[in-house]
């Protein structure tokens, strides 16, 4: 339920991003453009961006170099993909903390895009949550792993 | 900055291997070692700054929107069919000569590589169509399987291509320079594809017999399910290579148009939708985890000066602009065998493009060059993604048997690239022409 959910979310995002800019095309090419569709874009896709961040960890589609991989027994499978598992939770950790002082750092600065005035703290809170998301899907996989 | 040195970037690309080998995430593996490397040399504050701050501008730039876009366009048509309606149509046209479904699989490849830009989604597909039809009409496995896993890599080359779109964003440079520069070299691949064939068929008729012709009637009717689309194609290409619109827009238009065509032919539903969304998410999440890595990375590797100080090197080498672009393609050749297509572009663009740009390469050249090699990686053991993608469509060979058959095409891909590094006119004439 929830997943379907996400994927509507960056589904309709995916559906604005292709209206904005081809109606910003249309727009100008009958003379009179559209102003500010490029930082609605912008906008767009970090959503989408992000949706797409927590779907493809949802469904572990990242990928993988699988060389040695294939060739390995069940079971150092199993540990590789653990690893691999913890790597990415430690990576995604990391980009979280980057993004989290930044947004702490600028947070009192008001950050507004020029033209339509997107507020970027919101756009920051949007990557975090994200971030999170994944974060928590990840170790929800790893404590589950170490069950089984 | 005491470790700001070619020796740190070395020992992070040593480690980036094995992280590589041992199964980790492309994506994690270059952000993990890039993060590592960005601690040792700038502190851990800084790195993970860096980090947070390559995070955001990626996921905000707007040319970031044309790889969503275009992965949705190409999952609309996949809903509707549509590399079966450029095979037949290909079929329908040649299909009747020796040969003629081998040329017709080239053509679908191409015309589907125009609509998508995945090596491994172009075989998959046309391979789901043509395969069959090939082998009902006697038709040798090896050929058939061939030219198919071999053909597929045409789109990861003719535009929009999902590598080349990477690519720009990790060089900085425009995709619609690098889209516009592809299509030659694109055009070229397919030819000396359908000229394989032609000798092929030439020393082995038995490999491809020839086939009853479909009458005008039917063969119009085949082109009347394709018209739209190549429509779509040819203003979206047109329009980039012009400079009338930029990718991301023209990404926009094709996703719209793909829609439009969807539901003129009334398969546009909920549930199309909801997988040509999901589809598109899970696809480009894959590949966004890998830019983040890659950025980083590539930031770390800048930190370091070994791109500069591979790039003197070389120039003190004074082994002239054709010897050394023939050692990055046999590195590169090398690589492939360990390393997945953007696995190795986004390890070695760093280091290798300021060497290229130092014998006098652009970013654009490059941008083919490293795609082209990309691709003959996906078609040569032990990797060879597209053997693996081709016996899943084809049970009934063996991977030897694939393998063999795709050794024709390897060569011919061989001598092209080794043509565009001979005559880099191939890549660079249409842009300039075009003035873009």
């Amino acid at each position: 339920m929830f997943k379907t959910a996400l994927t509507w979310v960056g589904g309709v995002a995916l559906l604005l991003a292709t209206a904005t800019d081809s109606l910003a095309v249309l727009c100008r090419y009958l003379g009179f453009p559209i102003t500010g569709s490029i930082e609605m874009m912008q906008a767009i896709v970090l959503v989408s961006g992000v949706m797409a961040l927590v779907m493809s960890t949802w469904d572990d589609s990242h990928a993988r170099v699988h060389l040695l991989l294939d060739r390995m027994g069940p079971r150092m499978q199993a540990l590789a993909h653990r690893l691999s598992d913890l790597f990415t939770l430690a990576f995604l950790a990391a980009l979280l903390a980057g993004s989290v002082w930044l947004a702490g750092d600028l947070w009192h600065g008001y950050e507004h895009s020029e033209i339509v005035g997107v507020p970027w703290s919101v756009l920051r809170m949007v990557v975090n949550a994200g971030l999170v998301l994944a974060i928590g899907l990840l170790a929800v996989r790893l404590v589950r792993g170490s069950k089984a | 900055m005491i470790y700001a040195t070619s020796a740190t970037a070395l020992i992070g690309v040593g480690l980036l291997l094995v992280l590589l080998l041992a199964g980790v995430r492309i994506g994690v593996a270059l952000g993990l070692v890039g993060i590592g490397g960005l601690a040792v040399i700038l502190g851990p504050e800084a790195a993970v700054i860096k980090s947070g701050v390559i995070l955001v501008d990626t996921l905000t730039r707007y040319e970031l929107g044309t790889l969503p876009l275009f992965l949705f366009m190409a999952h609309i048509f996949f809903s509707i069919d549509a590399s079966r309606d450029l095979f037949d149509a290909a079929a329908k046209l040649v299909g009747h000569r020796r040969g003629g479904l081998a040329y017709a699989s080239i053509a679908g490849c191409a015309g589907f590589g125009t609509i998508n830009g995945s090596s491994l989604a172009t075989t998959a597909t046309v391979g789901l169509v043509a395969y069959p039809e090939m082998r009902r009409r006697g038709y040798a496995d090896t050929l058939s399987t061939g030219t198919i896993a071999a053909g597929g890599t045409l789109g990861q080359m003719i535009p929009p291509s999902g590598a080349l779109i990477v690519f720009g964003i990790i060089a900085e440079t425009s995709i619609g320079d690098l889209f516009t520069a592809a299509i030659i070299p694109g055009i070229t691949q397919a030819l000396f594809y359908a000229l394989v064939v032609f000798i092929v068929v030439r020393l082995r008729p038995e490999a491809a017999p020839a086939g009853e012709r479909a009458p005008w009637r039917e063969r119009w009717q085949a082109l009347g399910r394709v018209w739209e689309i190549g429509l779509l194609v040819a203003f979206i290409i047109g329009g980039i290579s012009s400079g009338l619109i930029s990718p991301s827009e023209a990404a926009a238009v094709g996703a719209a148009g793909a829609l439009i065509i969807a539901g003129m032919r009334g398969k546009l539903n909920r549930t199309t939708l909801y997988n040509a969304f999901a589809e598109t998410l899970r696809t480009s999440g894959l590949i966004y985890m890998i830019l983040f890595g890659a950025l980083i990375f590539a930031a770390f590797i800048g930190v370091t000066g070994l791109a500069d100080a591979a790039g003197r090197a070389v120039s003190d080498l004074g082994m002239g602009t054709i010897a050394t672009l023939v050692v990055l393609a046999l590195i590169l050749l090398l690589l492939g065998s360990l390393l997945d297509g953007l696995a190795l572009m986004l390890l070695t663009t760093p280091i290798m493009l300021p060497i290229a740009q130092e014998v006098g390469m652009s970013a654009v050249w490059f941008g083919i060059f490293i795609t082209r090699a990309m691709e003959i990686g996906f078609v040569h053991p032990p990797l060879g993604m597209n053997l693996y993608v081709m016996q899943g469509v084809a049970k009934d060979v063996s991977i030897g048997r694939i393998f063999k058959g795709v050794v024709p095409f390897l060569c011919s891909d061989f001598v092209h690239l080794l043509l565009i590094i001979l005559f880099p006119a191939m890549v660079m004439w249409l842009p300039d022409l075009l003035g873009n």
